[in-house]
């Protein structure tokens, strides 16, 4: 009963209440409006000084806090920004790549093009399409056949020097099997035509990508560095073609040759155009099959 | 209802209000000190309700910009008329508490706003936006808030809370048992 008189008590007096502490309110508002119309503040700085120690309590939670979100919010940004700019390092990266292809294939094509403006040979230029799958044989496949005039053992060259001979043909592609092969042979002099005596002939070594040069005489003088030049008389590479440079002498005597390693011009291993030579070379008379006291005026029938 | 645990919890709602305003100013528009206002004013014990709706509105106009007491007033107009309400209708359901909530944030504010500009002090915040975004935020937070704080305080949730201590208590000392 006592409670439910409070309860009733409670009820009663809650407007009085309520009224009271509207009234209380609206004095603090009122004193607050009023100096701040006098710009005097008084109140204002009474109550910001009690709140300030939790002002400051908070601040300092929220500054940390605050600090921790935002960290996390510039981790995912960041995390953003850096995917990004990977993106774009790689696509950087990419034209950059090409535009050094492009440069290298400049290149490349302007020394073709002063192979093509040289005097000699008619020249069909070719791109390599293709290197031998196997690791048995240094050939390469190019994408110019008969059709293109190119026939067997034709010269194949580059501005650096000679690649290799034609040794299969189709209508629209050929094989060219490397200097480099065990193979490939070709004659071949130190230094210039006419100039040197070091005379030999060069052949492959396989998979070193060096060719040795065999036959010089232990009494020419061949160094390091010298070139080598083709002399024609194989029947294959026309003469003066360049074959590449000595790296390495094993030096004979006058019964013994020299032992010469040359390291190719053409850069093999970058082969990506190569000119093949419409070259044929000049027909040798047929050597003489008969004996030297037969009567060479009268018919066989009468011998 | 224990008193000092209403006192814990509007001074959590408080520094909540002061904290998660400084550091992201959207959490601002959440009034968690309200919500405490709400929740105090469903329980019909109206002397507690006024006062914390006193209390919490001064406290938030302090170190705010605008007149010391206006939120304070707006507050505990809130209160009283939330207690009106539910002296006579039934709001015990969570659901009927969000319309509460909602008139609840309309009530504060639009008091609030209409003592700062009668007074002189009108806010810099545009009415219609500010009042839209605080009735959105504080209804859809102080939903689950309430529904907390009626788990908190509610004599089953002591109970369930006192028998699961219970039973932690009886768990350790089985397996301590055991172990023996």
């Amino acid at each position: 009963m006592a409670a439910t008189r409070t309860q009733k008590e409670i009820r009663q007096r809650a407007p009085i209440w309520l009224v009271m502490l509207l009234f209380a309110n609206f004095v603090v508002m009122a004193v607050d409006a009023n100096e701040r119309f006098e710009q005097e503040q008084k109140f204002k700085g009474i109550t910001q000084a009690v709140i300030s120690p939790i002002q400051n309590a908070t601040s300092w939670i929220s500054s940390a806090g605050g600090g921790f979100i935002n960290q996390i919010i510039n981790f995912r940004s960041s995390a953003r920004e850096n995917a990004a700019l990977k993106e774009r390092l790689a696509q950087t990266e990419l034209e950059l790549r090409n535009i050094q292809e492009a440069k290298t294939e400049n290149y490349r094509l302007q020394g073709l093009l002063a192979l093509h403006s040289e005097p000699g040979p008619e020249k069909v230029f070719a791109r390599v399409i293709a290197r031998d799958a196997s690791v048995w044989f240094n050939t390469i496949m190019i994408n110019r056949g008969s059709s293109s005039g190119i026939a067997l053992n034709m010269p194949v060259i580059t501005p650096g020097g000679i690649v290799g001979r034609i040794v299969a043909v189709s209508p629209v592609t050929a094989q060219v099997m490397l200097i480099t092969d065990e193979k490939a042979a070709a004659g071949a002099i130190v230094g210039q035509l006419g100039r040197s005596d070091a005379l030999g002939s060069v052949r492959g070594l396989g998979n070193s990508g060096l060719v040795e040069m065999r036959y010089v005489s232990g009494l020419q003088k061949v160094e390091v560095g010298d070139y080598i030049l083709t002399t024609g008389q194989d029947g294959i590479y026309p003469a003066g073609l360049n074959v590449g440079e000595v790296i390495e002498v094993k030096n004979g005597t006058a019964t013994q040759p020299h032992q010469i390693y040359i390291r190719p011009s053409a850069r093999l291993d970058q082969l990506t155009e190569v000119a093949v030579l419409l070259y044929q070379p000049p027909q040798r008379p047929a050597p003489e099959q008969t004996l030297p006291n037969v009567d060479k005026t009268k018919p066989p029938s009468d011998r | 209802m224990p008193q000092f645990k209403i006192a814990a919890v509007l001074a959590l709602a408080i520094i909540l209000q002061l904290t998660l305003g400084e550091a992201w100013p959207r959490l601002s528009h959440i009034d968690f000190p309200l919500i405490v206002v709400v929740f105090v004013a469903l329980q019909r014990d109206a002397w507690t309700a006024l006062i914390v709706g006193t209390i919490a509105g001064l406290a938030i106009d302090a170190p705010s910009g605008g007149l010391i007491g206006a939120g304070g007033f707006s507050k505990t107009l809130t209160a009283y008329l939330v207690y009106l309400g539910a002296t006579r209708i039934n709001l015990e359901n969570a659901l009927i508490r969000i319309p509460v909530l909602a008139a609840a944030t309309l009530v504060d504010g639009t008091v609030y706003f209409f003592w700062q500009r009668s007074l002189g002090h009108p806010p810099s915040a545009p009415f219609v936006q500010t009042i839209s975004y605080n009735l959105i935020g504080t209804t859809v937070i102080g939903t689950f808030v309430l529904y907390m704080l009626g788990s908190v305080f509610s004599p089953k949730g002591t109970q369930s809370r006192q028998f699961a201590s219970r039973r932690r208590g009886a768990r350790r000392s089985t397996s301590f048992s055991k172990r023996r």
